[in-house]
C-alpha cells in the first residue's frame, strides 16, 4: 500500500462511476486499498494463460493478468472490459469491437488491434474448444489501431459470449514472437504479461504463485489489493482447514468436502457464494451410454435404466442438495436455453422391468438379467456409479464399478472405445453450441477425443436440429430448435441428465467483490478488495 | 540318514516351540484377535448377508443411533458394521495372497543365490537391489495403476515388491548352512542339487523365514490399506482401507466413519506383530535357555 494510491483512491472514490460498479455486497463501503489475499486452488496450473489450456486453474488464474474484451453479468449480458464497444452485423457476419484507449500491457507497450487478431486467430489454432468455437471465424482485420473487425464465414450465435477473458485472453502479440508456431512453447505461459489488474511476480514450483497489484491499471484507482497469493492445495479437507483457521482467505469451484459445509456457513469469519458459475463452471453429471454395446443399442433398455434411478437421491446423498435436478441434455443454469418441458421418465421399476422384458432380456429364475460394467472417475461420479449399482440390482442387472483415474478413463472411453455406460460430469459452458453439442452430434463422434460424442449417437433429426441452431441469429427460432433438441433427448437417451451442480465458493467475512459476474473467481478482481485493507 | 536325524531333531524342538509359544501371553493375544478376524471373515455371508455396498438406510446415522446398525452408516447409507465384516475378507486375503507371492518369489531367489553362490549370486543380488531401489509403495502404485485394480493385482502386487526382505534373509540363511556337516554328507551321498535345497537346508532356514512372513502379512494388510486410501482399489469390494478413503473427508462431521475401520487394522496388523514375536522367542534356539 503506498500513499499515492490511497490519495488517488480518495480523489476518486466519490465519484458516481466508481460507486456504480460497485455491486450490491459494497453499496454502503468504499473499497479499502491495500493487503493481501490467499486463494487456493486444487492444482497447479499447467500454464498461466488459458490461451492453450482450459485446465481449472489456468481458467480461475489467467484472467487477473491477461483480460478479454467483454466480460459477463450473472444472466451471461455482455460488459465492456478491453473493448468499449462492439457491433454485430445483421446477417451475423461481422463482428466490429473498439478497443479502450491508453491501455498499456505489463510491460509498457500499448495494446492494439494487432494483440487482438493475434489472439483470436491463435485461440481458433491451439485453444482445446477454440478449434469449435471459433470454427466460423474467417479473418480479423485491422482498419486502426484501436478497431478489430472479425469476419466470419457462417453466423455464429453464440460467439458473443465467448469474448472473455477465460475464454478468449488477448495476449500481447510480441510475447510470441519466434513462437509463432507454437505459442504453447512461449514463456509467457508461465511467466505471463497482460493488460489485468494484477503482475506476474514469481511462481515458485509446487507451492504458490504470486500477482501484485498493477499500479498503472486502466481502470485505476483499482485494484485494490496489493498481493495476490494464490496456493496449490490438493486435499479438499486441507482447504476446509485452511479456510476455517484463516490462512486461505478464498477458494472456489466447491473447494470443500459438502459434508463440511453446515460447519463452514456457520462460520462467523466465512461466507458462502453459489452464484458465478454461469459462464463455464455449470457442471453437469450423467450417466452416458455407449451405443455401440450390445446392451444399451436398444433404445428400451436405456429407457428402463433412467425408469430406475431417483436423481432427487443423487442430489440430497452425493452433493448434498447442492446442485439442481437436470433431467434432460441441457442445464438449468442456461436460463435463457433450458427448456422446464422437457420430458421426464419417472421412477416406475415395473415399467422398467417390462421394458427389460420386452427388450429381449427377461429375469431367469434367480431374478437376473445381465451383468454391466459403469466406468466412472474416483470421487463424485464414482459415487454415482456406486448410486447405480445399487438401484439396478432390485432390476437384475449387476453392475459392476470401474474405477480408472483421468487418462486411463479418457483412453477407454474415448480411444478405445471399451465401455458400455459411464458417470461423468462436464461443463456445458455458455451455450449449447459450444457445451452440449459435442456429446449428441454424429459429426463429433471422434474416437481419440475427450467429452466428444462418447455415446456414438447418430440421430439425424438431432443433427439437424444442432446444426441449425449452431448458426441460427434469431434468438426465438433459435429457442425452438433447442427446445425441440432437449425433447428428442429426453426420450431417446443417449444418456441420462442427473444433476446440475452448485459450484460453491467460500470468502473470508472480509473479502468484498470476490464474485461479480458470470465469471465468479475466474473475474480479474480488480474491483477485490479487504474490508480492513 | 540326514533326513532321519534332521526330522527327529526337528520334531521335539517343534513341540518346544509350540509349548513357548502358547505360554507367551503376547502371543496369545494376538492369537485371539486374529481368530477373530478370521471368524468374521469366514462367516461374513452369515453374520451380515447380502452386498455390503447396498445403500441400506438414511446416510450418517451415527454408532448406537439405529440398533439395526450398531455401527452406523457411512455417507452413501451403507453399513458400517456389514463393510467392517465383509472388509476383513478382503484384508485378509490379501495379506495371505501376497505373502505367499512373496514367499514364492523370495524362497526361490534367496535359496538359489545363496546355494550356488558365485555369479549367480551376484546376478541374483543385484536384481534384488534394482527392486529394492525404488520406494516399495511407489512401485506398488505404478503396477497396480497400470493394471487394473482389482484383489488378485493388488495382492500380487504387494507381493512383487515387498520379496527381497525375504530373498536376502534365505540368502543368508543357505549360506550360512550350506558349509554345514550335513550338507556335505547330503552332497557326498549323491543328491540332486535341488534335494539338497528343499529338503536339506530349507526346513533349517525356516524359522526366521516364518517370522518374518507374520510381519508381512501384517505389512502386506498396511500397503492394502494404504492403496485403497488413495482410491486404487477394487470399488466393487469394501475394504478397511477404502473405508478411511472414503471417511477421511469427512473425519471432522463423522469420524466414526475412519476411525472404526481404522481400529480394525491396528488390531489386526498388532496381531500378526505379536505373533511374530511369538513365533521369534519360542523358535530362536539362542533365546532357548531363558525360559
Amino acid at each position: 500500500m503506498t500513499k499515492i494510491s490511497r490519495r488517488t483512491f480518495n480523489l476518486l472514490a466519490g465519484t458516481s462511476a466508481l460507486a456504480m460498479t460497485l455491486p450490491h455486497i459494497a453499496k454502503a463501503e468504499e473499497p479499502v486499498v491495500g493487503g493481501s489475499v490467499t486463494m487456493a486452488v486444487a492444482d497447479e496450473p499447467p500454464s498461466l494463460v488459458s490461451l492453450t489450456t482450459t485446465s481449472a486453474s489456468t481458467v480461475i488464474l489467467s484472467p487477473k493478468i491477461t483480460e478479454g474484451l467483454l466480460t459477463f453479468d450473472f444472466d451471461l449480458t455482455p460488459k465492456p472490459e478491453l473493448a468499449t464497444e462492439w457491433e454485430v452485423s445483421e446477417d451475423g457476419l461481422t463482428y466490429t469491437f473498439k478497443l479502450r484507449e491508453g491501455v498499456k500491457f505489463h510491460d509498457g507497450t500499448p495494446l492494439t488491434s494487432a494483440d487482438v487478431a493475434f489472439s483470436l486467430m491463435n485461440l481458433k489454432k491451439v485453444h482445446p474448444r477454440g478449434q469449435s468455437t471459433f470454427q466460423s471465424l474467417e479473418k480479423v482485420d485491422t482498419p486502426d489501431d484501436l478497431t478489430a473487425v472479425l469476419t466470419l464465414s457462417q453466423p455464429a450465435p453464440y460467439l458473443l459470449t465467448a469474448f472473455s477473458a477465460a475464454e478468449a485472453p488477448i495476449v500481447p502479440r510480441h510475447a510470441y514472437e519466434g513462437f509463432e508456431d507454437n505459442p504453447v512453447a512461449s514463456p509467457n505461459g508461465n511467466a505471463p504479461i497482460g493488460t489485468g489488474p494484477f503482475r506476474f511476480v514469481e511462481w515458485a514450483r509446487g507451492s504458490y504463485i504470486l500477482m501484485e497489484r498493477n499500479p498503472d491499471y486502466w481502470d485505476a484507482p483499482k485494484p485494490y489489493v496489493d498481493e495476490l497469493i494464490t496456493q496449490f492445495v490438493g486435499d479438499a479437507s486441507v482447504r476446509s482447514i485452511g479456510l476455517e483457521s484463516g490462512e486461505i482467505d478464498l477458494a472456489g469451484w466447491s473447494p470443500v468436502p459438502l459434508t463440511d459445509m453446515e460447519r463452514i456457513k456457520a462460520d462467523p469469519n466465512l461466507q458462502v457464494e453459489t452464484r458465478g458459475n454461469e459462464y463455464q463452471n455449470n457442471g453437469f453429471y450423467r450417466i452416458e451410454f455407449n451405443l455401440e454395446n450390445e446392451y444399451f443399442k436398444d433404445v428400451r433398455v436405456r429407457q428402463a435404466f433412467a425408469h430406475m434411478i431417483q436423481p432427487q437421491q443423487i442430489l440430497d446423498i452425493v452433493f448434498m442438495g447442492y446442485g439442481d435436478l437436470a433431467r434432460g441434455p441441457v442445464t438449468p443454469s442456461l436460463k435463457k436455453i433450458y427448456d422446464p418441458e422437457t420430458p421426464v421418465l419417472e421412477h416406475d421399476p415395473d415399467r422398467a422391468a417390462a421394458l427389460l422384458d420386452e427388450a429381449g432380456y427377461p429375469a431367469d429364475a434367480d431374478g437376473k438379467r445381465f451383468d454391466v460394467t459403469i466406468d466412472a472417475r474416483p470421487g463424485v461420479a464414482s459415487q454415482i456409479a456406486q448410486y447405480m449399482r445399487n438401484v439396478l440390482a432390485p432390476l437384475g442387472v449387476a453392475v459392476t464399478v470401474r474405477n480408472e483415474d483421468q487418462s486411463a478413463y479418457v483412453r477407454r472411453v474415448y480411444t478405445d472405445r471399451d465401455f458400455a455406460f459411464n458417470a461423468q460430469g462436464s461443463s456445458q459452458l455458455f451455450d449449447p453450441t459450444v457445451g452440449t453439442q459435442r456429446f449428441y452430434w454424429s459429426q463429433n463422434f471422434r474416437p481419440g477425443v475427450p467429452y466428444s460424442n462418447a455415446a456414438a449417437y447418430q440421430n439425424p433429426e438431432v443433427d439437424a436440429l444442432l446444426e441449425a441452431a449452431a448458426v441460427e441469429n434469431d434468438p426465438a427460432k433459435r429457442k425452438e430448435q433447442l427446445d425441440a433438441f432437449q425433447h428428442v433427448i429426453a426420450n431417446d437417451v443417449p444418456a441420462i441428465g442427473l444433476i446440475a451442480t452448485h459450484q460453491i465458493t467460500i470468502a473470508n467475512v472480509n473479502l468484498v467483490n470476490f464474485c461479480t459476474g458470470a465469471l465468479g473467481i475466474s473475474g480479474n478482481f480488480a474491483d477485490l478488495y479487504l474490508k480492513d485493507g | 540318514m540326514t533326513d532321519m536325524t534332521t526330522t527327529t531333531a526337528m520334531a521335539p524342538a517343534g513341540s518346544r516351540a509350540l509349548r513357548l509359544f502358547l505360554r507367551n501371553p503376547n502371543a496369545v493375544a494376538g492369537m485371539l484377535i486374529l481368530a477373530t478376524v478370521l471368524f468374521a471373515a469366514i462367516f461374513a455371508d452369515l453374520l451380515a448377508p447380502g452386498d455390503p455396498l447396498t445403500m441400506v438406510a438414511q446416510p450418517f446415522l451415527w454408532p448406537g443411533q439405529n440398533p439395526a446398525y450398531p455401527l452406523g452408516t457411512d455417507m452413501m447409507g451403507r453399513d458400517v458394521l456389514a463393510g467392517i465384516i465383509h472388509g476383513s475378507r478382503v484384508s485378509l486375503a490379501v495379506g495371505l495372497a501376497a505373502t505367499a507371492t512373496s514367499l514364492l518369489i523370495g524362497t526361490l531367489v534367496g535359496a538359489i543365490t545363496g546355494y550356488y553362490g558365485g555369479w549367480i549370486d551376484r546376478v541374483g543380488m543385484n536384481l534384488v537391489e534394482i527392486v529394492q531401489t525404488p520406494p516399495n509403495f511407489l512401485l506398488l502404485v505404478v503396477i497396480v495403476a497400470i493394471w487394473q485394480p482389482n484383489l488378485p493385482t493388488v495382492a500380487i502386487g504387494i507381493g512383487a515388491v515387498s520379496w527381497p526382505t525375504l530373498a536376502r534373509l534365505v540368502r543368508g540363511e543357505f549360506r550360512a548352512i550350506r558349509g554345514k556337516e550335513f550338507v556335505t554328507a547330503a552332497h557326498s551321498l549323491g543328491f540332486s542339487d535341488a534335494r539338497i535345497i528343499f529338503r536339506e537346508v530349507l526346513p533349517n532356514a525356516l524359522p526366521p523365514v516364518v517370522v518374518t512372513s507374520s510381519v508381512l502379512v501384517a505389512t502386506a494388510i498396511l500397503m492394502e490399506s494404504a492403496l485403497s486410501f488413495l482410491g486404487l482399489s477394487d470399488p466393487n469390494r469394501v475394504s478397511w482401507g477404502s473405508m478411511i478413503g472414503e471417511g477421511r473427508e469427512m473425519l471432522r462431521t463423522a469420524w466414526y466413519l475412519a476411525a472404526v475401520p481404522g481400529l480394525c487394522i491396528f488390531s489386526t496388523v498388532l496381531a500378526f506383530n505379536l505373533i511374530g514375536d511369538g513365533l521369534n522367542d519360542a523358535m530362536n534356539p539362542r533365546l532357548a535357555g531363558r525360559e
